[in-house]
């Protein structure tokens, strides 16, 4: 076998193994991202249509085992997601976010905030959703939920009732808000994208 | 002496099998993702915990030590069975009478959910579900209401129960998700 022979051997070897890696990295970076998930976009919120459902294709259903395993199907519960606030600037867990609403039209629903590796926050208050159960109406019928590393107060000093904490040593690490619908309504089944979803406002500078 | 250099068809062959493999790779890593996510939940420790298929486990109220699953919601505690329909069908059964939000929902080896069941649809009523292995017929039986066949040999049983605020609530809705049962139908 000559010298050339050799180099060509390996540079085939090399290229294989390349394009193995390029194979399966190509399929993380997609499974990772938005394109190819059947998805619909409120606002800030990110809703897939298919989480669970046997109809799910494998793009969707790897997506799912990523960042959302053991879903419900649609009928049962809906699931959006926000990873920025409705500016469409990135959540940051040392930031300060005022989440408002009005209550999806659902059985029941929670608003729950995660790092971005979406396992839940430690929360000296042990408090880690809004929900259908715990929301306070105001006059509008609008409900209001703050993320922030310290307890926010209000102009009277006054801490505000629903605070989730987050980590002010998280650096730049993300914040990930997820919106569930248990039972929702037939006409948001059939329509996701007439969902009025909660607006996510980043209060005061972020340090 | 040289030796022959490969002809433009030599490389033009490994360029068609380069893109062939990469796009075998690509498409096997999205299909066995989700199939090796679940196979890690349903073999590893949850199992020891559960002490084996076809047993009931109660997890504890969801907080920031819960790491095994993503996105655990913390208005929920969850109740699980593992499910190995190798040998025969598994009953699965349950009478919470717990006046909140609850379900029973069963995932294939491959994630999917194919089948639910909520308070709603139960009525107030215990719910006594046989669940049978791929490809079985079903069985007709006076006692199970519900029947259901798994796409795969071994499911995931999730049991999700709404509570509000579990200190207030932790005597009635333990006695109500712990009315949770699996169990193999003997032949």
């Amino acid at each position: 076998m000559t010298r050339e022979q050799v180099v060509r051997g390996g540079l085939l070897i090399g290229l294989y193994l390349f394009a193995c890696a390029f194979g399966v990295g190509s399929a993380w970076m997609l499974l990772r991202s938005s394109w190819l998930a059947q998805s619909v976009q409120v606002g800030p919120w990110t809703g897939s249509t298919l989480a669970g459902s046997t109809d799910a294709g494998m793009y969707t259903r790897g997506r799912v085992a990523l960042d959302g395993l053991l879903a419900l199907g649609r009928d049962e519960t809906m699931y959006f997601v926000a990873r920025t606030d409705s500016a469409g600037q990135p959540l940051l867990a040392r930031c300060h976010y005022a989440i408002t609403g009005t209550p999806p039209p659902a059985r029941w629903w929670s608003i729950t905030a995660y790092a971005d590796d979406m396992f839940l926050f430690d929360a000296p208050n042990r408090r880690y959703s809004l929900n259908g159960s715990n929301a306070h109406l105001d006059a509008a019928g609008m409900f209001r939920l703050d993320t922030s590393p310290v307890a926010p107060t209000t102009t009277d000093g006054q801490t505000l009732a629903a605070w989730l904490p987050t980590p002010s040593g998280h650096g730049n690490g993300g914040l990930v808000l997820t919106l569930r619908l248990y039972n929702p309504q037939s006409v948001l089944q059939a329509a996701p994208g007439n969902l009025a979803g909660p607006r996510i406002e980043r209060q005061g500078a972020c340090t | 002496m040289r030796a022959k250099q490969p002809s433009r068809s030599f490389w033009l062959r490994h360029v068609w099998l380069l893109l062939l493999v990469a796009a075998m790779f690509h498409v096997a890593t999205v299909w066995l993702l989700p199939r090796a996510i679940m196979w890690r939940v349903m073999s590893g420790p949850m199992l020891q915990d559960l002490g084996g298929s076809n047993h009931a486990g109660f997890a504890p109220p969801v907080d920031a030590s819960a790491r095994r699953i993503v996105m655990p919601s913390p208005d929920l505690l969850y109740s699980i069975c593992l499910l190995d329909l190798s040998h025969g069908p598994v009953r699965v059964s349950a009478d919470p009478q717990w006046p909140d939000y609850w379900s029973l929902a069963l995932y294939a080896a491959n994630s999917d959910n194919f089948f639910v069941l909520n308070d709603r649809q139960a009525a107030g009523k215990p719910v006594n579900l046989l669940v049978h292995g791929p490809g079985a017929a079903f069985v007709t039986s006076a006692s199970s209401a519900w029947q259901v066949v798994s796409p795969s040999g071994k499911a995931l049983l999730l049991m999700r129960v709404l509570t509000s605020d579990y200190s207030a609530q932790a005597q009635a809705v333990e006695k109500a998700r712990r009315s949770l049962r699996c169990e193999a139908v003997q032949p």
